[in-house]
């Protein structure tokens, strides 16, 4: 019975993983190289994380898929309605700190830390609330074991309170294009110089031919 | 192309079954754990952020015992990518799983014992391997309320098994591991060797409060709830696990998983403790 059991949950996941596949193959043209440099991607790359992500707009995808890009994390959650916002707004400073033109080369992952309440459509509604459903911006959500690996990965602490709302350490992180952690900016409100100029850096080794 | 890529689709997923019962994969399903249910609850968390309130836990079901050695081996045989000489410094340090012969071997050692806590894993690795059983790791709540929760005829008890701990955890012996089930302390909810075999690794072994406080005697003499050798003990096994970073792999560190469920929906497959 156990084994039956077993057997149809392979026969399930595979099926959601063809599906899977198939949605991404069509937008991710860098799907290949990624998968392939993973065997030589540094011990200390965050793209080891396995877990799969879901956007603000329904995009599926895996972390290492932003392999090659720099990429701004900041984890946050949608009820959370007094430093949220400074910490969203403490990306965005970041973020715009940097030449426009070398912006469209950063992606920036806003990931909430409320799995259970922040669906892809709240997501949506709250990029939308913050003038921030653009181009590169990701509002993430994954299943809650995904979101603790990349938060302790980060070195993010997060515990949910028994009224629902989490505590949490502020924390704004620049990873390179091999997902190396660069800079990270602990704290609400702070100066963003040091971490806008290793963004920089990234995007102009990027850039370079 | 759509046909062919469908027709692909079934073809492989055929080979991946056959493949998953010649090679016994499905089977690991079955050495799992027995399960533990853990009714709804609360009890008194050794953090000011709770001020005096009794902390709130959900049911849950919590392993009965530890993860052993042959039970990791499945799961570095299913997910090759958590073998010794495979996970990247991100994930371990280089102490992880350094009693095994190799990725695929625990040793003769260790296997003579398979039913050792496997222990010198990692937070992530932990992590992987519960959520590759279909649960996760418990939360520090979770794990503190199933291992206080135990049936102590009187205070000279609590006091005993306060300073056997204190004397365990300031002088673990990573070399002489016991079986896992050895504990005959059940918790109230059947739960075993909670208390002196391993110490083990939580979701949240680092809560927010981590970087405010200092791991001095200062600190633990403040967090202490009570007068009691026991309280005194959880002080010490919460400082101890914040001190931990998520790449430690250390010889006295194993863990169990927790499975989030509803005990009326899970019916009877699972084995209840807490009803005898």
């Amino acid at each position: 019975m156990k084994n039956m059991k077993t057997l149809l949950t392979l026969i399930v996941m595979w099926w959601i993983s063809g599906a899977v596949y198939a949605q991404h193959g069509d937008h991710h043209h860098h799907d290949h190289t990624a998968m392939q440099a993973s065997e030589q991607i540094p011990e200390q790359s965050l793209y080891h994380l396995r877990g799969e992500w879901t956007s603000h707009r329904g995009e599926q995808f895996l972390l290492s898929e932003f392999s090659g890009s720099p990429l701004v994390i900041v984890m946050f959650y949608g009820n959370c309605t007094d430093v949220c916002p400074i910490l969203i707004q403490d990306a965005w400073r970041l973020y715009s700190s940097v030449g426009e033109n070398m912006r469209e080369e950063v992606n920036v992952l806003a990931v909430t830390f409320d799995t259970e309440n922040d669906t892809p459509e709240s997501l949506m509604e709250y990029a939308r609330y913050e003038q921030l459903n653009i181009d590169g911006w990701h509002f993430v959500t994954a299943s809650p074991a995904t979101v603790r690996q990349l938060a302790t990965a980060l070195g993010v602490e997060y515990r949910k309170r028994s009224d629902g709302m989490y505590d949490h350490s502020n924390l704004v992180t620049v990873v390179g294009p091999d997902g190396v952690v660069g800079a990270r900016v602990e704290g609400l409100g702070r100066p963003m110089e040091v971490a806008a100029r290793v963004l920089e850096e990234f995007i102009t080794e990027k850039q370079l031919p | 192309m759509m046909l062919l890529n469908k027709l692909h689709r079934v073809t492989t997923g055929i080979l991946v079954m056959a493949l998953a019962l010649l090679f016994g994969w499905v089977d690991s399903v079955s050495a799992q754990a027995e399960r533990v249910w853990i009714p709804d609850g609360s009890y008194h968390s050794l953090f000011p952020e709770t001020e005096g309130e009794p902390l709130q836990v959900h049911g849950f079901y919590l392993d009965e015992t530890p993860v052993t050695n042959s039970q990791f081996l499945e799961f570095v045989q299913n997910h090759p990518e958590w073998q010794k000489e495979r996970v990247p410094r991100l994930f371990a340090g280089n102490e992880y799983l350094r009693h095994w012969e190799s990725g695929l071997e625990p040793g003769n050692e260790t296997l003579s014992e398979e039913n050792r806590p496997v222990t010198r894993v990692s937070w992530f690795a932990a992590s992987s391997y519960c959520e590759a059983s279909g649960g996760r790791l418990p939360t520090m709540a979770e794990w503190e309320y199933a291992a206080i929760s135990l049936d102590l005829e009187s205070v000279q008890e609590w006091e005993t098994l306060g300073y056997e701990l204190i004397g365990w955890y300031s002088s673990v012996d990573a070399g002489d591991l016991r079986e896992v089930g050895s504990d005959d302390r059940i918790s109230r909810f059947g739960v075993r060797d909670l208390h002196g075999l391993v110490m083990e690794w939580v979701e949240d072994f680092r809560p927010p409060i981590a970087d405010d406080i200092s791991f001095d005697c200062g600190t633990a003499g403040r967090l202490q709830s009570d007068e009691t050798s026991f309280s005194y003990a959880r002080v010490i096994r919460t400082l101890t696990r914040m001190s931990y970073t998520p790449q430690t792999s250390i010889g006295i560190l194993g863990f169990r998983c927790a499975y989030d469920g509803d005990r009326a929906k899970a019916g009877d497959q699972l084995k209840d403790l807490s009803e005898r």
